[in-house]
């Protein structure tokens, strides 16, 4: 056994995390085209002045990308989390319930038949079609007989994930013209949202938070294994729609209001779970910060270091988390 | 026997030289009419130079398929009617300036992606692309005709040189580029006199998209029109190390900031059009000189980026020139 790591305890873990989301929310809020003094930014709150422009820039540009990195970033993060515990597959990330395939589907295929217009009409569509596809993943993986073996969730979500990836991709090759407006949206991004999206997005995230958070002590016996979870008494169909449902809503918010954000979901419970004690009652707000602190780190490098054009948010995920995750396996080996 | 030998020796080349006088008189004789008959396809090959190396292409090639938009806008100007093209990225099929020179030519799929096997089917005798395009479909294209590729899709100029020597056309090619900058240098002097001590202006040019909006700088195909007008780039771009600049965040407005804008809406989109509404009603679009003075001009995307041809060029100031003498911005 190797040098025993004491990690601190988890209650200041989880604390010092707030802190330094919080320190980074703010330098997140100065940092941009134009520096911004922490004073400068108070006041655009405490004593708005509509012809300061400083204030401007804070209101309507950086407060919103600060607040969507934050509620993208816990909720792919939390519902990462709990896909990795429906599936007990340490490799499943949110992606698998073919979220990303149905929100990007949605926006390519039906958006311009419907004559979306506005980003809002483009996260409803986004979403609508990140939850149809959330729940024909559901019905194809869990169907059958109640022992259901998990992996067939797994083998659901990757069959239909390909399905509709290829589809859009079809048709992003014929319209070429499509692929070049949504860019960024395919490739993730925090930038361009306005309070208007923010506001249609907190109310099912908070949802899908406080829903996963309710059902923290079943998930501590659902990952004992479903033969112990059923002898404890528990109704194991019923918690894994309800955790499937707090996934989609989680995941299909987090995509329809940032794009398909990679990694996120994957690493950070991964990360987590290394830190905090084995409890879902820890690992849920673990998972929340970890994921909001990192899509905050990913959005505010992706917009310094090649100014005036920002990397997108996903990239920048990917850029960060790929090495921490190789690193990881690397060290840890047997226990995942 | 001696002095005999050397005579000999003497007259021989004479001879020989009014043997050769004859023949070719009498090939001249009989080769008129046929050359006459065979000017469309006359025998003889042209060596051009291009991004990819030299290329033997035919004096006259009768079969050419073009691969860029400025490749078609650029044979058209030179008289030539490419059997084929690649469809337009707008107006599809062909661009509406050029439908009624192109008649019925066919279509060989994608700018992005042509399809080697329709353009195997067409036999063509010279196919003009580019090697930001083409570069690894070269030999494959080379295979089937005499391909040359221009460096990129943009530069017009070299892009017209190069075409009108692939043609044979380099005297008409000559003409256009003169009458193209006798053109600029008129308009320039105009510029010059209405602004006074103003001139140079500053100059942005921003392609509007439905999730960002794209500045064009000095290397691109408005922005080389441009500088050759006397616009002025704004300070930050100068050094020439980027053409093309992506802004996603409202908050980099500021760094558009010039004295003329010319918009370009990437599709006439609702999604297009109210992402530009977005961006000008924002706060810091109101500071920007363009907007102050009222120099904002929308202007046909077709002529001043997505055609890239000479044509377009002639177009591009025509409208330039209609928005900067009415200046009054729509």
């Amino acid at each position: 056994m190797k040098a025993a790591f004491v990690p601190p305890s988890p209650a200041a873990l989880l604390a010092i995390a707030s802190a330094v989301t919080v320190l980074c929310g703010l330098i997140a809020l100065t940092v941009g085209q134009e520096h911004i003094p922490l004073l400068e930014v108070w006041r655009a709150f405490t004593q708005p002045d509509p012809n300061n422009m400083d204030q401007v820039v804070v209101q309507t540009s950086r407060l919103t990308r600060v607040v969507v990195a934050v509620l993208v970033g816990a909720s792919l993060a939390v519902a990462g989390g709990l896909m990795q515990a429906l599936t007990l597959n340490p490799l499943a990330s949110p992606g698998l319930f073919g979220i990303n395939a149905g929100a990007m589907f949605a926006v390519v295929l039906i958006a311009p038949v419907m004559g979306a217009v506005s980003f809002s009409h483009f996260m409803l569509l986004a979403f609508l079609g990140a939850g149809a596809t959330g729940a024909l993943v559901y019905a194809v993986g869990m169907r059958g007989p109640a022992r259901s073996d998990q992996a067939r969730l797994v083998l659901a979500g990757a069959a239909i994930s390909s399905l509709l990836f290829s589809f859009t991709q079809a048709a992003l090759v014929i319209n070429q013209d499509g692929l070049d407006s949504i860019l960024f949206w395919l490739a993730g991004s925090t930038a361009g949202r306005g309070m208007n999206e923010v506001r249609l997005a907190w109310p099912p995230i908070v949802l899908g938070l406080l829903g996963s958070a309710a059902l923290a002590r079943h998930l501590n016996i659902l990952v004992a294994g479903e033969a112990i979870a059923r002898g404890l008494g528990q109704n194991v169909g019923r918690l894994r729609l309800l955790l499937s449902v707090c996934v989609i809503l989680l995941a299909g918010t987090a995509v329809s209001l940032a794009g398909t954000v990679g990694f996120v979901g994957l690493v950070v419970p991964h990360i987590v779970r290394r830190l905090f004690p084995n409890d879902f009652r820890w690992l849920l707000p673990g998972y929340a910060l970890f994921g909001a602190l990192l899509l905050l780190m990913a959005d505010l490098l992706g917009r310094i270091v090649l100014p005036p054009e920002e990397i997108p948010v996903g990239a920048m995920t990917a850029l960060i988390g790929a090495p921490y995750f190789i690193y990881l396996t690397r060290r840890s080996g047997k226990h995942a | 026997m001696h002095r005999m030998d050397r005579a000999r020796v003497q007259a021989w080349p004479v001879a020989n030289r009014a043997r050769n006088d004859r023949r070719a008189f009498c090939l001249r004789l009989l080769g008129l009419p046929a050359a006459l008959a065979l000017l469309p396809y006359p025998a003889g090959a042209v060596l051009v130079e291009h991004a990819m190396g030299r290329t033997q292409v035919p004096m006259r090639p009768a079969r050419v398929i073009t691969l860029f938009q400025g490749a078609t806008d650029i044979a058209l100007a030179l008289g030539v009617r490419p059997v084929a093209t690649v469809d337009s990225w707008t107006e599809k099929p062909v661009y509406r300036y050029l439908r009624a020179q192109m008649g019925d030519a066919q279509s060989v799929g994608l700018e992005t992606q042509p399809s080697l096997e329709d353009i195997a089917q067409l036999q063509p005798d010279l196919i003009i692309g580019s090697k930001f395009r083409n570069e690894r479909a070269f030999d494959l294209l080379s295979k089937i005709a005499p391909t040359i590729l221009a460096q990129d899709v943009y530069s017009f100029v070299s892009n017209t040189r190069l075409i009108g020597a692939a043609l044979h056309r380099e005297a008409q090619a000559a003409r256009l580029l003169a009458q193209l900058n006798q053109q600029i240098a008129a308009l320039r002097v105009r510029l010059t006199q209405k602004f006074g001590p103003a001139w140079p202006l500053s100059v942005s040019v921003l392609d509007v998209r439905s999730d960002h909006i794209r500045l064009y700088l000095a290397d691109s195909f408005a922005g080389a029109l441009l500088s050759a007008l006397g616009f002025a780039w704004p300070s930050q771009w100068r050094d020439g190390s980027r053409s093309i600049i992506k802004l996603t965040s409202k908050e980099r407005i500021p760094v558009m900031d010039a004295d003329v804008f010319f918009v370009l809406l990437r599709s006439d989109s609702a999604a297009v059009r109210n992402n530009y509404v977005a961006w000008s009603g924002h706060p810091l679009w109101q500071q920007l000189q363009a907007v102050k003075y009222g120099r904002v001009h929308h202007v046909n995307n077709v002529y001043w980026s997505l055609a890239g041809g000479i044509q377009s060029a002639f177009l591009m100031l025509d409208e330039l020139q209609a928005k900067m003498f009415s200046e009054i911005s729509s």
